[in-house]
């Protein structure tokens, strides 16, 4: 086994004088979100138009694309705090990465992912909290009887 | 651990940051809030093979990669470039990691990478993780197959400014010891093998 210690011109660069302070950092980084907020959103409305397309694809590429396009709007939905959209799109990921996804389950993931972004919903907490719970509820029961 | 000094002042104006990402919208996002932490040099690649002709023509300071790109193609590309020996092989790596499938987690820590951070991202854990890697003390090791910084953390324990994953981790500094230590009597007794029935 070879050990070495790299040089690190970060660690240098990061104590240069004129710096800000990490509060500040933090700050102007979430103000630089809220810039492209519109335009993520309009983003991830799209790609879950696509997901609702791809939902009932039974091809290994169909899937793929549909665990990638879930993937993204997790996390970009995540960024900008759609959370019960994130983890719906989480519990799609995980869903298709586990095989064999009753079509069922990936339905009323498509169905609810659409629901959350309808303005009705989207604008009211407790609709959204609500979406989130029947999805969780329709999933298990679909898991429950294609187990039996 | 110590908590960070809120006083104290960061500076990446003059770090070269690749963000490699398959999404131009989390391209966005993570250039977004490099540029908000004063980041002026950005490149940004969407492809695998964009990323290497940049790595060999341009020195980096630090490089943030979604690995799951090109199904999956990112952490052979962290993993060559650590065996590269080309200007790029030892620079900082971060991992963004959206849903992650099992085998993906260790694929990650068998990159050569040096941290992970799952999305979303946000603008604190981002540069909390920069940080990390700015002064991770860890040396790199190379045993062929892995060249990065070591993975042992047990003794190192988690970074600065961090309670670690486990809540139930000791805080530092412990104190002083409120029991009389244990025999090796006691020791031996603890780990003796004993015949169990399944």
């Amino acid at each position: 086994m070879r050990k070495f210690y790299p040089e690190v011109r970060l660690r240098r660069l990061l104590k240069e004088s004129g710096g800000s302070r990490r509060e500040d950092m933090i700050d102007r980084a979430a103000e630089r979100l809220e810039e492209i907020r519109a335009k993520c959103l309009t983003a991830i409305d799209a790609k879950v138009e696509r997901v609702s397309g791809l939902a009932l694809s039974t091809s290994d590429e169909g899937i793929e694309l549909c665990y990638d396009l879930s993937n993204e709007i997790f996390a970009e939905a995540g960024t900008f705090d759609l959370t019960e959209l994130s983890a719906a799109a989480h519990s799609l990921c995980s869903l298709l990465s586990a095989g064999n996804a009753p079509a069922g389950a990936i339905r009323v993931h498509v169905d609810a992912m659409r629901a959350l972004r309808r303005p009705e919903i989207a604008g009211n907490k407790h609709m959204r909290a609500a979406v989130l719970a029947e999805l969780r509820g329709l999933v298990d029961r679909i898991r429950e009887r294609s187990k039996g | 651990m110590s908590a960070p000094d809120p006083d104290e002042r960061l500076n990446l104006t003059k770090a070269n940051v690749l963000a490699v990402d398959g999404s131009a919208h989390s391209l966005d996002v993570i250039g977004q809030i490099l540029r908000g932490f004063g980041v002026s040099t950005l490149s940004r690649c969407s492809n695998i093979e964009e990323a290497e002709k940049l790595t060999r023509v341009k020195t980096f300071d630090l490089i943030i990669i979604d690995p799951s790109l090109e199904r999956g193609e990112g952490y052979a590309f962290v993993n060559r470039l650590r065996h590269s020996m080309m200007k790029n092989a030892n620079v900082p790596v971060v991992l963004t990691t959206g849903h992650v499938r099992g085998r993906d987690v260790a694929r990650g820590r068998d990159t050569g990478a040096n941290y992970m951070v799952a999305k979303p991202v946000s603008p604190k854990i981002l540069l909390q993780r920069i940080e990390w890697v700015a002064r991770d003390p860890r040396p790199f090791v190379d045993i062929g197959d892995y060249i990065g910084p070591d993975r042992r953390f047990k003794f190192a324990g988690p970074p600065d400014g961090s309670d670690g994953r486990r809540t139930s981790d000791l805080k530092s500094p412990l104190g002083d010891a409120s029991e009389p230590n244990l025999s090796q009597d006691e020791v031996n007794a603890m780990i003796k093998p004993q015949r169990v029935t399944l």
